[in-house]
């Protein structure tokens, strides 16, 4: 695991180099490099870390204020790169008013395909995502989740090598969300690059091969997920427990190499401080089983991203 | 959905054609879109309200029993209706919104994502509100010159080339506006009315910034069996430019805000 540094993964599609990017004085990327290949890459940063910027930038939809973004090859500005790139953008804005299949038809039609040609790949794609049999209804009166569908349909139409998905599982049911996931892994067999943001840590766990940790408009770190999970494995954690005799087992959980303190919340709470998770989940899990410790609850009370990004923003800034 | 191993998407990719038919597409989009909008119905309001208007003006009354004549029409409702209000207003609702709404709609990246040029994006929609916009001034004018039946074709004659050209103008300068300022409608409307309607009726040499000066000038001299250039101290005061100079400043305009808009809308950056 890299922190603050660029994974090189085989043969990049995206290569970002030195990339700095403000508006006016806000600077929403701070000399990211990176470079994306194929399979799954999970872009996993808090709300305004510069996600969907670095997302606009590789799509060519802005330029960078410093530093180069090149896709296959080209400058992500130019058409010629964009021929490579597939946007699923954020949002649900789309053509409303014309039908799923129209719509997938014109999307075609924008990438060159022409009459008989375009109406072929549309219902490729339409089968593709799952939407074939709901084309026919205005795009209006879709549901989130398929919109999210047919917006994938779009980014798809052109057989992209690079696909772009910018929160593509927001607002998306479970079921779908399965669904979306095998299409992502199926596209990524194939040997296409699919770099997929999020601002939940908890989606990539299936699906990202490689994760990209971006924070306050800087990339953070960059590995695998297993490499991820060591690096957090020393993140500190706050654990709450709640069992029928507190205040008898909260001197034993403080003989544990990996509790740093307890306090005792009345009438049968406990929080503790865990300095390593993992570790800390095997020595509990030894220690109630072991003991008639009767504990009806285990929580951990901050695992949210930010959290994490908090802990890595940290560790950027003050490496051990 | 199939499962993971079924799905396949670069099966039976069929061979692409030119960037062409790829701007055509965007030409397409942009008509339909364009033409079922509310600026359609706008418009439509507005030539149905100038067609009443010029309906009850040309009923014959008690005191005016004569059939309405082609200078009349041209002098009374053609130029200041017509020229003054309608033509700017019907050209800047298309134009302002065609880019500014796909924006403000956040559909612009469908566009800006494609692997067209920006430029030819911006050639294209274009093309399609220059259309649009000449269908729907030309049609109105017409509608107009009909109300007095056949009399009213020698008005449409005159005005239709002079129509044509500044309709061609107005839509360069309006879409340039859209591809600027995410309000592009509340730019051109406040354009439409301080600058070409009050700026172009005040003396001295302001009035030459405004597109209906030209257009103006150039009715004042090919419109004269219409009798519709002011006599005496008013054409003094107006000073217009011959027939010939307002043609090419017309055309070069055009040029200039088309080229201008296409390389704004090359190099900005839309949020």
């Amino acid at each position: 695991m890299n922190a603050a540094t660029p994974a090189t993964p085989a043969t990049p599609l995206a290569g970002v180099r030195n990339v700095s990017k403000w508006f006016g004085p806000l600077m929403a990327l701070n000399g990211v490099s990176l470079e994306i290949g194929p399979g799954i890459t999970g872009l996993v940063g808090p709300n305004g870390a510069g996600k969907t910027t670095l997302l606009r930038l590789l799509t060519g939809q802005i330029k960078p204020s410093l530093g180069r973004l090149e896709i296959c090859g080209h400058d992500a500005w130019l058409a010629k790169a964009r021929d490579r790139i597939g946007l699923c953008p954020f949002g649900d804005a789309t053509w409303d008013e014309l039908s799923g299949r129209q719509l997938i038809r014109v999307t075609a039609g924008l990438r060159g395909f022409t009459g008989a040609g375009a109406h072929r790949r549309a219902e490729v794609v339409l089968e593709t995502v799952g939407m074939a049999d709901r084309a026919n209804r205005p795009v209006r009166t879709y549901s989130k989740g398929m919109r999210q569908r047919i917006k994938l349909g779009q980014a798809l139409i052109h057989d992209p090598d690079l696909l772009v998905l910018d929160e593509p599982l927001n607002g998306v049911d479970p079921v779908g969300r399965e669904e979306l996931n095998d299409l992502f892994l199926a596209l990524a067999k194939q040997g296409k690059a699919v770099l997929v943001s999020s601002h939940i840590l908890h989606e990539m766990d299936q699906l990202a091969d490689r994760i990209l940790f971006i924070c306050r408009g800087k990339l953070l770190a960059s590995g695998s997920l297993a490499e991820i999970r060591d690096m957090l494995d020393d993140h500190p954690l706050k654990v709450r427990i709640s069992c029928e005799a507190p205040r008898r087992i909260a001197p034993q959980l403080l003989t544990f190499e990996s509790v740093k303190a307890v306090s005792i919340r009345p009438p049968e709470d406990l929080l503790l401080e865990v300095q390593n998770p993992g570790r800390f989940y095997a020595e509990f899990g030894e220690f109630a089983a072991g003991n008639d410790a009767q504990v009806h609850r285990l929580k951990a009370t901050d695992t949210s991203t930010e959290a994490v990004f908090d802990y890595l923003m940290e560790r950027a800034s003050h490496p051990k | 959905m199939e499962t993971a191993n079924e799905h396949s998407t670069s099966q039976s990719v069929p061979v692409r054609h030119s960037r062409f038919a790829a701007c055509a597409q965007v030409f397409r989009l942009t008509l339909r879109r364009q033409f079922f909008s509310r600026q359609t119905i706008v418009t439509a309001v507005l030539l149905g309200l100038s067609l009443g208007i010029t309906a009850l003006w040309a009923y014959p009354k008690s005191w005016n029993p004569d059939p309405r004549t082609s200078a009349q029409l041209a002098s009374q409702i053609l130029s200041p209706l017509y020229m003054g209000f309608l033509l700017p207003i019907i050209c800047l609702s298309y134009a302002s919104a065609a880019i500014s709404g796909e924006r403000t709609g956040q559909t612009l990246v469908y566009l800006l994502t494609t692997n067209i040029p920006r430029p030819l994006v911006y050639l294209a929609i274009y093309a399609a509100v220059v259309l649009l916009t000449l269908a729907v001034t030309l049609g109105g004018l017409s509608a107009l010159c009909l109300v007095i039946d056949e009399n009213g074709l020698e008005a449409f004659r005159v005005f239709s080339t002079v129509v044509t050209c500044a309709t061609v103008t107005y839509v360069g300068l309006f879409l340039l506006f859209s591809a600027g300022v995410r309000r592009a409608t509340f730019l051109a409307l406040a354009y439409a009315l301080m600058i070409e309607t009050l700026t172009a009726n005040i003396p001295g040499v302001v009035k030459r910034v405004t597109v209906s000066f030209y257009a103006k000038s150039w009715l004042y001299e090919t419109g004269e069996p219409l009798d519709l250039a002011p006599t005496g101290a008013a054409l003094g005061l107006f000073n217009p430019v011959s027939a010939a100079s307002a043609q090419w400043v017309l055309a070069l305009a055009s040029v200039g805000f088309l080229a201008l808009g296409m390389w704004v809308f090359s190099r900005k950056e839309y949020d």
